[in-house]
């Protein structure tokens, strides 16, 4: 199963993640990033490397 | 719908096929890339691949699904829209029940085709290996790739000089914030020249501009791009005077048409920026599919740029007139949040050097409340 890194550093809360794959991805109030499951179950693998992609900042990676 | 097949490799293409899957189509779904390379980001191209600093590795983009066949290498040279086949530049036939036009723009040029530009991941490989050796450049464009670029190149230790028809970002961000950014290049040791009677290439290291003559060991153009829709000249497609491809508010072009990114005009306008591709690269998926139930798309005005120490990002309209509220931070230190507001309680909000989720930019610019509550 591959994992989801986040770049704390680098994210700076565009949200683009959550709308792609928001059962993964929760922006807080305050627009900081959740995730709701770190490693990323197979029927979800697309779905979320849809989110890692559309990040504007290449805050999120995909570590197999 | 069997097949569906997105002309483009690009961000906009991969999430309209992406969205297709998420949306529930079984059927086939082909991208037709017509470069050599597996989908990359252009956000890091004019900044950190150019700078050298990262590597082109790191600009690639998650790959698409196995259940997304991606062509690379695979140019549409022609549409046929009753016929509901692309033809590529090999001669390949590749026949669609539904298509998405996401073939984005290119770069425009100044001369022939042997100006050096930024668009293209091989763009910046072969501008990065000419600036290895040169000393000093002349970036000709004042927007916010020719400005990335400049700033890049005076990281690099170059002598920088912008040149433009008119003051650098002003068309683009309007006054108050184009002097507060053409100030802080100045700064960074950016030169700025402003050459109202025309520039022209007059060979490699040498740009006209009235009646002098500027010299410089690399010469850049950043000067707009041009939408990719000369595949479609004779598809009888909507084009618009600037050759952008017609799309309506669900990105609905045609019967089994529909686009996305770069290529689009929209309410008479492009808008080639990240968000967009990616929003319009969803509706498309979703008008293609759904047809006039989809949920219309709705434009996120959002634009962001980091330049001569700069970070710059802005929600809502541009250009902007006159000086904003400043809700945090000093304009002095180059440091704050500012806001605009405009009449229709709209209002733009601008974060400079400030750290603060883009969400709650949004709050204050495009999403703001007054905004929100307009009849949607």
């Amino acid at each position: 199963m591959s994992r989801i890194v986040v770049d704390v550093e680098r994210c700076e809360g565009h949200g683009l993640c959550e709308q792609t794959a928001p059962e993964v991805f929760r922006l807080d109030d305050d627009g900081e990033l959740h995730l709701t499951h770190e490693e990323v179950a197979p029927e979800r693998e697309s779905a979320v490397a849809a989110a890692v992609r559309v990040c504007p900042v290449a805050a999120l990676r995909l570590q197999p | 719908m069997r097949r569906i097949v997105v002309v483009g490799g690009s961000i906009a293409a991969l999430t309209a096929a992406e969205s297709l899957r998420a949306e529930g189509f079984e059927g086939q779904v082909t991208v037709l890339s017509e470069e050599a390379h597996h989908p990359y980001s252009r956000v890091p191209l004019s900044k950190g691949v150019l700078a050298g600093r990262q590597d082109a590795e790191s600009a690639m983009l998650p790959p698409p699904g196995e259940d997304i066949e991606f062509r690379t290498g695979a140019r549409a040279v022609r549409l046929d829209v009753p016929g509901r086949m692309v033809t590529l530049a090999d001669g390949t036939q590749v026949p669609y029940d539904g298509l998405v036009v996401a073939t984005g723009a290119r770069a425009r040029r100044l001369t022939g085709g042997n100006d050096l530009v930024v668009r293209t991941l091989d763009d910046a490989a072969a501008l990065a290996s000419r600036l290895a050796g040169a000393g000093s450049v002349i970036v000709v464009g004042g927007g916010f790739l020719g400005m990335e670029v400049a700033t890049t190149c005076r990281a690099l230790g170059l002598d920088v000089t912008v040149v433009d028809l008119v003051p650098p970002l002003l068309r683009l961000l309007g006054p108050w914030l184009a002097d507060l950014a053409v100030a802080a290049a100045r700064d960074h040791g950016i030169r700025v020249r402003v050459a109202p009677d025309g520039v022209e290439i007059a060979g490699e290291h040498y740009l006209r501009c009235g009646e002098s003559v500027l010299e410089a060991d690399v010469i850049v153009c950043a000067v707009g791009d041009l939408p990719n829709t000369d595949w479609l000249r004779d598809s009888g497609l909507p084009l618009d005077t600037g050759g952008g491809l017609v799309a309506d508010a669900c990105c609905r072009v045609a019967p089994g048409v529909v686009a996305a990114g770069d290529v689009v005009t929209r309410e008479g306008r492009r808008t080639p920026h990240w968000t967009n591709a990616v929003e319009q690269g969803r509706a498309a998926a979703t008008g293609l599919l759904h047809g006039a139930s989809a949920r219309p798309y709705r434009p996120d005005p959002y634009f962001w740029t980091e330049q001569s120490g700069l970070d710059i990002k802005i929600s809502g309209e541009l250009p902007l007139t006159g000086p904003p509220e400043v809700l945090a931070g000093s304009v002095a230190d180059r440091s704050a949040l500012l806001r605009w507001r405009h009449d229709g309680a709209t209002a733009t909000a601008v974060a400079v050097n400030h750290r603060l989720p883009v969400v709650k930019l949004k709050r204050l610019g495009a999403g703001a409340p007054a905004a929100a509550a307009t009849p949607t």
